[in-house]
């Protein structure tokens, strides 16, 4: 057969062989298409939420027996620890960007214990509520929601806690960091929809 | 070689077009069943039209699918045109089938109006109960006093039959007591589903014209359970001046009768009924004197108690309620053991009296 | 054609085969392993099916109770759908799609592997269900109130709901694996035009997966939460609405019919050209109104609840109708296609033929029923059930057997009997049309699905035995497939790398291919880079090329 330029593949670790490729790095791909995923699911759980409420006879909220909803003490602080953990996520993407693998450390630090603090007060909200899961349909809708996200936030928090134990052994550099990244988007992600959330449950009513 | 060819294409005509002409025999009946409400010969309407245009797609595509695979069969070696497509016939073949499916929701929206009528004057209201597994018919007349109502309820060897006046509305309100269920009566060429909303909610209804006298099966459609394949009824539907009697027939055979006073220590057994089953299969009840059934139905689907002796005969049908309790007088029984059981529910909710 | 003469045998390494097919992330062993596993559940389903039509066959129960029959038709749709023919497409996508893309392997080869394993794990918990009190019996639709707390105790269905979340999260990983890898290591010159067609059918099938699947998911636990720990999601007695359910379910349910046919629509668009000798036709008009089915997809989920009484029916029945217009246009371009081809019958494309015909019967069926006032009728009937199977069976498994015919001998080698084929191919769309049609009549004469039993007045006896006779018959067809593949195995035809003159890359490595799948790809100049390959030194077809590209560039 003639000689053509063949196009030989490289035979290559995913990473490696991107270098010739544009656009978004494979693995950013992928995590965006997943976070595509959750926000269906969420979008379903919203669906819910909304259908329930509308179809709803009488007032729409916790049962009578509790407490109505409030963002103080403790809605409206976990809402600002979270979106101030969104900005020092990117902080830290900045640092590492900028190659500063010291402060990107420092950052995903925080970040982490901003998560973390969210979470605890999440369940703190959750012991003060006065009504459970079982408690009639604002109950079940309420605490899927809010539990869901938490259960998203507690894997981002895992995953924070990936990026500093592979940053503490010095595994990102300028070039090279596109789990952090990643992270990054997802944490970003669940920060938007407790946004959503904070708005609809505490807000819209 | 043309006589192998032509044996060929031979043998290709025969292996495709008798699966198509088992098919088509097989086909029969592709026409629904004869419609006997107004409604439902609107809908029959529809149907032809969309069944006609739906025949010739079929005649035409597989007459077209079936002819290239004969003629085009391959011959030779020989590469044949290598034609990547047509725009002009894209476009056809798009704007064609978009029409057709225009025009086909028009007319179904226009059938869709006519049916979905409603009528502001029905001349018999029903509420219809469904439940695992039987129907409930309940009369409403427009006085507020229940007692007087008509109300039947199915049992296993004894489906419900809602009598029905024609040419007149009738409107059905459709209510469940448990699970979705659906009320399905193919010679009405409707059915609607039964669902349990939340509190506030509207029960659906359905309102149709029987034009025809007759009796017209139906059954619950939407799958409910266990039972589902034994939820069945009847509508009978004669002329209004027949239904009136056949009405007040019904209603006066529905009294209940007279209250009948336990006899002075009388023994009273107790049965309760929940979750679908008995709390017990044994009852044990004096023989050669009436006794009292305390019967508790814990359900909101109705049930019963009944006696019957080794050949089947029943001795004592108690009345068949819903939630509440119940104290039925069963007359005396000979020592020896007897067969109970809920009629609604007889295969799963039996049991052993002995009388002794 | 190039083989592959530079590359070391895979096997020329000593380890443990159970250690490597139990621990590989190579896209080839992963897309074996679906398509084996699927065909198991295909098999078990398939028995499912078998009991429930025995017991149709004449009124009475003979052979079962009640709940017996329901747990039967509930696994039957289940599995079928869950864990067969999605699944299976997965796996030939998977095994094909690389290779066409002249990639090495997917874009993430380990969450690959972690797709497929979760696949007999929750397969095993759904079925499981039989081990613990009986198994989920409430309709692969899974109804509240019926499927809630109330109604249906006992594990079965808490398994059924548990094990259908992981086959779903393998749905949603599998997706992300597609998208990426068909995004980003397509080999160069194969812009998004150039992709085969199958490629792009699995493009828009991962998309309605990634979407359409976390709804499901959503519903499922917010069912689990009412059955477990008192939710009122869909429990009216506490405020919760049984018709959410249907809602949430069917916003998946429906895209998830259209993930069941893309596919295959995929696969004959790949078999049809190649055994007609000719390209398809209208390849963009395809990929719009595969898109285009994509897209409707999500706007007619509702017509499954037409007697309901709480949706709004002319939006529905509208976009239910429309949907016909891109998938006339499919087969409008199928036949063109094959219009003035040069065609060969192959088992391959007999299948492939059958799918056209089949299909077309269940798209009439389902116009029909898009037609409000005639879903009165016919909702919730065996017309539904015929529809279903005409689509589900006559559609998607056609092209599954088209599938497994054309690419067994890149997979092995091998090619598979071609007399054995044919048997199988017409005991089996013959016994497919005596079981599946007569339900048409069923359905029209007012026979109810999901039904034990029926009475013996309802002059409905003789087209059930007949339909009983036909699924008797459709089981025979398989034994032929059987012998075929154990024969072939032990003593088939062996090939080269292109034993069909195909089009695509796949057939331009050897059969099968080496563990990264090629050594060369040829240039990439058109959607046929291998028929280009093939007929490089026509001059004739250069100059036609050359034009076509041209034109090709401007449409």
């Amino acid at each position: 057969m003639s000689v053509e330029a063949p196009a030989v593949q490289t035979p290559a670790t995913p990473a490696a062989a991107q270098h010739r490729s544009a656009g978004m790095p494979t693995p950013l791909l992928g995590m965006l298409l997943f976070i595509a995923s959750e926000v269906m699911f969420f979008g379903g759980l919203f669906a819910a939420y909304f259908n329930s409420r509308a179809a709803h006879q009488g007032e729409w909220g916790p049962p009578t027996s509790a407490p109505p909803l409030e963002i103080l003490p403790i809605a409206l602080p976990i809402t600002i620890i979270l979106i101030s953990s969104s900005f020092t996520m990117q902080l830290a993407v900045w640092a590492i960007r900028r190659g500063d693998q010291a402060r990107m450390r420092f950052w995903i630090g925080v970040t982490l214990a901003l998560g973390v603090i969210f979470l605890a007060g999440q369940l703190y909200d959750y012991s003060q509520l006065g009504f459970g899961i079982g408690d009639g349909i604002f109950g079940t809708t309420f605490y899927t929601l809010t539990g869901f996200h938490g259960a998203h936030v507690f894997g981002g928090a895992i995953g924070l806690t990936i990026l500093l134990a592979r940053g503490m052994q010095g595994q990102f550099s300028q070039r090279n960091h596109v789990a952090v990244e990643a992270i990054s988007m997802y944490w970003h992600f669940v920060d938007v929809v407790w946004i959503a959330l904070f708005s609809t449950l505490y807000f819209l009513r | 070689m043309q006589r192998l060819a032509a044996r060929l294409r031979l043998r290709t005509v025969i292996r495709v077009v008798t699966p198509l002409l088992l098919i088509v025999v097989l086909g029969g009946c592709l026409i629904p069943p004869t419609p006997e409400t107004t409604q439902a010969k609107d809908i029959f309407s529809l149907y032809t039209i969309v069944f006609v245009m739906g025949a010739i797609v079929f005649f035409g595509v597989e007459g077209m699918i079936v002819w290239s695979i004969i003629r085009y069969r391959r011959r030779d070696d020989r590469l044949p045109d290598q034609l990547h497509g047509n725009t002009l016939l894209e476009i056809v073949w798009t704007a064609i089938p978009t029409i057709i499916v225009l025009a086909l929701f028009v007319i179904s929206t226009i059938t869709l109006t006519q049916i979905d009528a409603k009528s502001s004057n029905p001349a018999v209201t029903i509420e219809v109960d469904a439940f695992q597994w039987q129907w409930t018919f309940h009369y409403l007349d427009n006085d507020n006093d229940p007692s007087n109502d008509y109300s039947v309820t199915g049992t296993a060897a004894d489906p419900p039959v809602m009598g029905l006046p024609t040419g007149q509305p009738v409107k059905l309100i459709l209510h469940s007591q448990d699970v979705i269920h659906s009320f399905y009566v193919p010679h009405f060429l409707i059915k609607r589903d039964v669902i349990p909303f939340p509190a506030g909610q509207q029960d659906n209804t359905l309102e149709f014209t029987i034009t025809e006298a007759g009796t017209y099966a139906g059954q619950c459609a939407e799958f409910c359970g266990d039972l589902h394949s034994k939820m069945t009824f009847s509508v009978q539907a004669m002329a209004p001046a027949d239904f009136a009697t056949w009405l007040a027939d019904a209603k006066a055979g529905n009294t209940p009768a007279p209250s009948v006073s336990p006899p002075a220590n009388a023994t009273t057994v107790n049965i309760t009924a929940e979750q679908i089953a008995f709390d017990t299969s044994t009852l044990e009840a004096p023989a050669g004197q009436a006794f009292v059934i305390h019967f508790v139905n814990k359900d909101t689907v109705q049930h019963n108690v009944a006696i019957y002796d080794a050949s089947g005969k029943a001795l004592f049908t108690g009345e068949i309620i819903g939630q509440g309790s119940i104290d039925y007088q069963v007359p005396a029984l000979a020592a020896g053991d007897y067969h109970f059981q809920c009629d609604v529910h007889p295969t799963i909710m039996f049991g052993t009296l002995t009388a002794k | 054609m190039a083989t592959t003469t530079l590359s070391p045998r895979t096997d020329s390494y000593r380890r443990s085969w159970v250690l490597d097919w139990l621990t590989t992330v190579d896209h080839k062993k992963i897309g074996i392993m679906y398509i084996v596993n699927s065909f198991l559940f295909f098999f078990l389903a398939g028995i499912l099916a078998l009991v429930v039509r025995s017991e149709l066959a004449v009124p009475g129960l003979q052979f079962l109770d009640e709940r017996t029959y329901n747990e039967a038709f509930t696994m039957h749709g289940t599995i079928m759908i869950f864990l067969f023919v999605v699944p299976v497409l997965a796996g030939f996508a998977n095994y094909i799609v690389p290779l066409q893309l002249g990639a090495p392997d997917m874009a993430f080869p380990r969450i690959n592997a972690l797709s497929f394993w979760l696949l007999p794990l929750g397969g095993g918990l759904i079925l499981s269900g039989y081990l613990f009190g009986g198994a989920a019996a409430e309709g692969w639709t899974g109804y509240a109130p019926l499927s809630g707390p109330n109604y249906s105790s006992g594990p079965g269905t808490d398994l059924w709901l548990i094990g259908l979340m992981l086959v779903g999260t393998a749905s949603i990983l599998g997706s992300i694996n597609f998208i990426a890898t068909i995004f980003k290591m397509r080999a160069p010159g194969m812009t998004l035009f150039r992709m085969p067609i199958f490629v792009w059918t699995v493009l828009v099938t991962a998309t309605l997966i990634l979407l359409a699947t976390p709804v499901l998911t959503a519903g499922l636990i917010a069912l689990f939460i009412d059955r477990n720990y008192g939710g009122s999601f869909f429990e009216p007695a506490t405020g919760g609405n049984p018709i959410l359910w249907q809602h949430i379910f069917w916003f998946f349910g429906h895209p998830e019919v259209y993930i069941v046919i893309l596919p295959a629509m995929g696969v004959v668009s790949e078999v049809i050209p190649t055994f007609s000798r000719k390209p398809l036709f209208g390849y963009r008009a395809f990929v719009f109104a595969t898109i285009s089915i994509g897209l409707l997809s999500f706007s007619v989920w509702a017509h499954h609840m037409f007697t309901t009484g709480v949706v709004f029916l002319p939006f529905f029945s509208f976009m239910t109708a429309l949907i016909a217009v891109p998938t006339g246009v499919k087969m409008f371009n199928w036949i063109a296609t094959m219009f003035r081809g040069s065609i060969s019958f192959t088992t391959a494309m007999l299948f492939a033929v059958g799918f056209l015909a089949m299909f077309l019967i269940g798209g009439i069926s389902g116009v029909m029923m898009a037609e409000a006032p005639i879903d009165f009728h016919l909702q919730d009937t065996y017309f539904a059930v015929a529809h279903l199977h005409y689509v589900f069976f006559g559609g998607s498994v056609m092209g599954v057997f088209a599938a497994t015919y054309y690419w067994f001998p890149k997979m092995f080698g091998r090619r598979l009997n071609e007399r054995l084929g044919k048997v199988h191919f017409w005991l089996m769309i013959i016994g497919f049309n005596v079981t599946f049609f007569p339900m048409h009549m069923l359905g029209i004469q007012g026979m109810p699905r999901r039904i034990a039993d029926y009475s013996p007045d309802a002059g409905w006896t003789v087209l059930n035995f007949i339909a009983t006779l036909g699924a008797f018959m459709i089981a025979l067809s398989i034994l032929p497939f059987l012998v075929n593949i154990v024969a072939t195995f032990i003593n088939g035809e062996r090939v080269g790398d292109d034993p069909w003159e195909g089009n695509t890359l796949e057939w331009a490595t050897s059969s099968p291919p080496p563990a990264y799948n090629f050594d060369r790809i040829p240039p990439i100049r058109s959607e046929r880079p291998v028929f280009d390959l093939r007929h490089k030194h026509d001059r004739e077809h250069l100059a036609a090329e050359a034009a076509m590209t041209t034109v090709e560039e401007q449409a």
